[in-house]
């Protein structure tokens, strides 16, 4: 699975053998590791310095998070066929992946949509408690996370429709692969800190 | 057009076999009588796995060669470990 770039603009810089692309991404994600750590670390001390917690399975829909959890671990495979796909130079794959991709993120959200919908029926919002208030804060900013590699995956299949995508922007399709893969290392953590433990 | 000499798509689908199978054995641990801190280090121990999986494999670190590159990714763990280790205390003593 080495790299077999073809694309002129994302050739590395001499002087850091990065592409500026790769790298800016990679610091970008660097300061997000800060970000969502510093959530969770908040998350694990507030759980850790009260007496009692309700058990998340009997507040929370574990299927359904599960589900999802599916849902975005397939959607990284189908970001990461993407990736080949440009390397292998073949469009009308890019394209197929990049869709599903899109897809599948806009399930999480369908279904984050549902979890969501189902508490507030039950009077469950931010601010009606310490318990929700790291649910809604921790899946929201992840689901803002989301959206935003949906809008900008998008993006990117509106490009691929120009004849020299591949030759000129392919590269992009890796820096936003960068980032989706993240999102999903990120719910990889929040799915058993926030529903299973 | 494809070509044996560029990446091919099984090597992944392989990587998300494991993820999934890895996803069913996390949840089903947490249903086990293991106890609360058997639980979460299994837990926890299983999400590390995907994660590197992910990494290594969906994000290619496993071919990444750039010194710098590996800096910008390690950067954070290495201020994470240090914040754990000024937390814990309070955690473990004070909690």
């Amino acid at each position: 699975m080495a790299h077999h770039g073809h694309d002129a603009h994302a050739a590395a810089l001499p002087s850091t053998g990065i592409p500026n692309g790769k790298l800016g991404m990679w610091l970008f994600l660097a300061s997000e590791v800060m970000m969502f750590t510093g959530l969770l670390g908040a998350y694990i001390i507030l759980r850790a310095g009260l007496g009692s917690w309700p058990h998340p399975g009997e507040e929370l829909n574990v299927p359904a998070a599960a589900l999802n959890t599916f849902i975005l671990l397939t959607s990284s495979l189908t970001m990461a066929l993407s990736v080949a796909a440009v390397h292998r130079a073949e469009p009308a794959k890019l394209r197929l992946f990049l869709l599903l991709t899109i897809l599948l993120g806009l399930a999480f959200l369908g279904v984050k949509g549902y979890e969501y919908s189902q508490k507030f029926a039950h009077g469950h919002l931010p601010g009606t408690g310490i318990f929700w208030d790291c649910y809604f804060t921790l899946t929201g900013v992840h689901g803002v996370h989301v959206l935003a590699g949906i809008i900008t995956n998008l993006w990117l299949l509106w490009l691929t429709f120009r004849s020299d995508f591949l030759e000129t922007r392919g590269h992009f399709v890796e820096v936003s692969g960068l980032y989706w893969h993240f999102v999903d290392v990120v719910w990889i953590f929040l799915f058993p800190l926030v529903y299973l433990i | 057009m494809s070509n044996p000499s560029k990446p091919g798509y099984v090597p992944y689908v392989v990587i998300w076999v494991w993820l999934i199978a890895l996803l069913a054995g996390g949840t089903f641990v947490s249903y086990l009588p293991v106890g609360k801190t058997g639980a979460v280090l299994l837990i926890l121990g299983i999400a590390l796995i995907k994660t590197l999986l992910v990494g290594m494999f969906f994000m290619h670190l496993k071919s990444e060669r750039s010194v710098p590159l590996w800096v910008v990714v390690l950067f954070p763990f290495l201020l994470i470990g240090g914040a754990v280790l000024l937390v814990a205390p309070a955690i473990f003593f004070f909690a």
